[in-house]
């Protein structure tokens, strides 16, 4: 038996283990989150960790990275590991209304909505009674320590890890409840639950084979819209529009509201997958676009998640490249919306031509913080996945970007995006900047809706049976687009 | 005019600058093949071994592929007039389950810039479908592409299939894509992996040679 002592924000934990293992397993069954944006494939550096004692040498990976990666150390024996401290001050999207009238509400006195993003956990608790939000909590997805994408997360659960990822999301869930109970300083726990998300997110938190989801043509042998019995409580899962565009969507298109209005309105969800929804002349198109997650800061060499230190906005000034970092700290790296503004800002100043081609090794936004020519081209191809979505989207509905009305644009990174520079990267139609509406994490505002009005959950399901998929895999269309839109100016 | 700059114009992925090269180069009498070799495909060998090399990444190979696609479909008519000899036939396609098809078509475009004829089944392609086309069509190799960790098994029943048909002694199976590696290609039994579309295409023509 030997023993791996665990340090981290300033606590110490230990824990023991019968022979060689993977630093990652170990530290994941001690319960310790790492970051692995890469999904452990030791090619993010994400993981680092300071680690002494009876320890595999450095491999290839490591050597590439420059430091001991959780997802590559093998601890032969006692060994003592020093992990970064977690950050108490990253920034996750939960913004919305603190009041929503509990109009015909779920039974029990308090409720939660919970959004289950495939990269963030985020709750609310209400008072059933009043409406009153008593209580927010945000986590990272456990999950990502398996994989960092929703295929890859389907792979592992077919090889037969579902139930280790049912467990993995339904326990934070139950963590976050608590954290939201004690800011509220109740003792009752929430009875009832409204918990949203992408398809494959509901499918693996309510243990649901995804098979189906793994491969064409993904039909969805489920879609939801039910009320269940989850982590011992009563729970409503909103209704999934298709296996690609979950109840996450439903939810934030009902919360904006779009499909009661008159007017033609696009709704934008962009994160590692670009989720979108066309509401036309009475019909919502909807579809789903794999962006990558360079805008969520991971896959890119200075990239980091929305915590203090990281370059939030970029500007230039008399021609000099100007910063803005959260918490006005020192530059640590740079998070989605900075990473646009740099973006843009090397388009304007002719850092970069209009192929992503960079002149020189790189482009220096701070005194530690560069980006690197990989970097352009990882946002090279997220754009192009976002804007020849929307593209393709908008052409099957037959509108023009300039005859949409209003866009609302969803998530976290949506709702700190320089709209100017999305225009100027060709994230975004021109058009479109003027008309925008950020409306922050609508998912969970919608989700907090159907916890508080039961007709909501009836509305919900209209609008998901009703919608229409716009499918872009393999089709050609879409293909066109993406390579088109992989330069940053597209010619006409 | 030196066809030379067409292969930087193309590396640089300026698609309408090719464009009015090749038709330069046309107006000015070079043979059609003559700029198809030394200009095109001479730019886009250059993309494609830089890429092998880590040195340029997908968006610069897509946005040269785009180019020389422009610049080709200038030539194809002269092309098609000169009745270019072909170097062998392939079928080409993405496996079952699989939509993905943004590497398949970069393969292609180099079997095709190494004057192979090329047979598109498109994507989401059973193995009897590959198996019958490269016995209607006379193929001589069948290259099956998968992005998806869940689909890449079916390369594994593509083989199976050949086998079954009889047809496993005549024609080989190169496979590439993402998730697969020299070991899974080992494993199912197939012929050749490549990492690269510039690799795929320099096997092919030594499989048909």
């Amino acid at each position: 038996m030997y023993q791996l002592e665990i340090f981290q924000n300033g606590y110490a934990t230990t824990i023991m283990f019968d022979g060689p293992e993977r630093l990652s397993t170990l530290l994941q069954r001690a319960g310790v989150y790492t970051a692995q944006p890469c999904g452990g494939q030791g090619s993010c550096g994400k993981c680092a960790v300071t680690i002494s004692g009876a320890i595999s040498a450095p491999n290839a990976a490591e050597c590439r990275a420059g430091a001991r990666l959780a997802c590559q150390v093998v601890v032969e024996g006692n060994a003592t590991v020093v992990l970064p401290d977690s950050r108490p001050d990253e920034q996750i999207e939960t913004g919305m209304a603190a009041h929503i009238e509990a109009r015909r509400p779920m039974p029990g006195r308090y409720g939660a909505a919970v959004d289950i993003g495939t990269t963030t956990l985020v709750a609310k608790l209400f008072s059933l009674e009043n409406g009153t939000c008593l209580g927010t909590a945000a986590a990272r997805n456990p999950q990502t320590a398996v994989a960092a994408d929703v295929m890859g997360r389907i792979s592992a659960a077919m090889a037969g890890g579902l139930v280790r990822l049912q467990k993995m999301v339904a326990e934070e869930i139950e963590r976050l409840l608590v954290a939201c109970c004690a800011q509220a300083e109740i003792l009752d726990v929430p009875e009832s639950l409204v918990l949203t998300g992408n398809t494959t997110m509901l499918y693996l938190l309510t243990g649901r084979d995804p098979t189906c989801l793994s491969r064409a043509p993904f039909q969805a042998d489920r879609l939801f819209h039910e009320e269940t019995i989850l982590l011992g409580r009563r729970a409503y899962l909103p209704p999934c529009m298709c296996a690609f565009v979950g109840a996450d969507i439903t939810c934030a298109v009902y919360a904006t509201g779009m499909c009661e209005k008159w007017e033609t309105a696009l709704l934008c969800d962009i994160g590692t997958n670009g989720e979108m929804a066309l509401w036309k002349d009475g019909t919502l198109y909807v579809t789903s676009t794999a962006a990558g997650p360079a805008f969520e800061g991971a896959g890119i060499s200075c990239g980091c998640a929305s915590v203090r230190g990281a370059i939030d906005r970029v500007w230039l000034e008399g021609g000099k490249v100007c910063v803005h970092t959260i918490g006005e700290a020192e530059g640590v790296g740079v998070c989605g919306s900075g990473l646009l503004d740099a973006v843009a800002v090397a388009l304007q100043s002719g850092k970069i031509d209009e192929t992503g081609y960079m002149e020189g090794d790189s482009l220096p936004l701070c005194e530690a913080v560069a980006l690197l020519p990989r970097d352009i081209r990882a946002v090279q191809l997220a754009k192009a996945a976002i804007a020849a979505g929307m593209a393709v989207l908008l052409e099957t509905a037959g509108v023009g970007p300039d005859e949409v009305q209003v866009l609302y644009v969803a998530g976290g990174f949506g709702s700190h995006l320089n709209m100017e520079s999305a225009v100027t990267i060709g994230l975004l139609p021109s058009g479109l900047a003027g008309r925008a509406q950020s409306v922050g994490n609508a998912a969970l505002a919608g989700a907090s809706m159907a916890l508080l009005d039961r007709d909501a959950q009836q509305a919900m399901a209209r609008i998901a049976s009703a919608a229409v998929p716009v499918h872009l895999g393999g089709n050609p269309q879409f293909n066109e687009a993406y390579v088109e839109q992989m330069l940053f100016c597209p010619e006409d | 005019m030196d066809l030379h700059e067409i292969s930087v114009q193309l590396q640089a992925g300026k698609a309408k600058m090719v464009k009015t090269l090749v038709q330069q180069a046309i107006d000015e009498g070079f043979p059609a093949q003559e700029i198809l070799e030394q200009g095109l495909l001479d730019g886009m060998n250059v993309i494609g071994e830089k890429f092998k090399n880590n040195e340029v990444f997908v968006p610069e190979v897509l946005i040269a592929a785009r180019a020389m696609n422009q610049g080709v479909a200038v030539l194809k008519p002269l092309l098609v007039e000169a009745g270019v000899q072909s170097t062998g036939k392939v079928c080409i396609g993405t496996v079952q389950g699989d939509l993905h098809d943004i590497g398949k078509n970069l393969v292609k475009l180099m079997l095709e810039g190494k004057g192979m004829e090329v047979i598109d089944l498109g994507t989401d392609v059973a193995p009897e479908t590959f198996v019958q086309t490269a016995i209607d069509q006379n193929c001589q190799i069948i290259c099956c592409s998968a992005l998806l960790t869940t689909t890449m098994g079916v390369m594994s029943d593509v083989v199976k299939a050949a086998e079954a048909a009889g047809i496993r002694d005549k024609v080989k199976i190169m496979i590439g894509g993402a998730p697969v590696n020299q070991a899974f290609c080992d494993q199912i039994g197939a012929d050749v992996y490549t990492a690269d579309a510039a690799s795929a295409a320099e096997a092919a023509v030594a499989l048909c040679s």
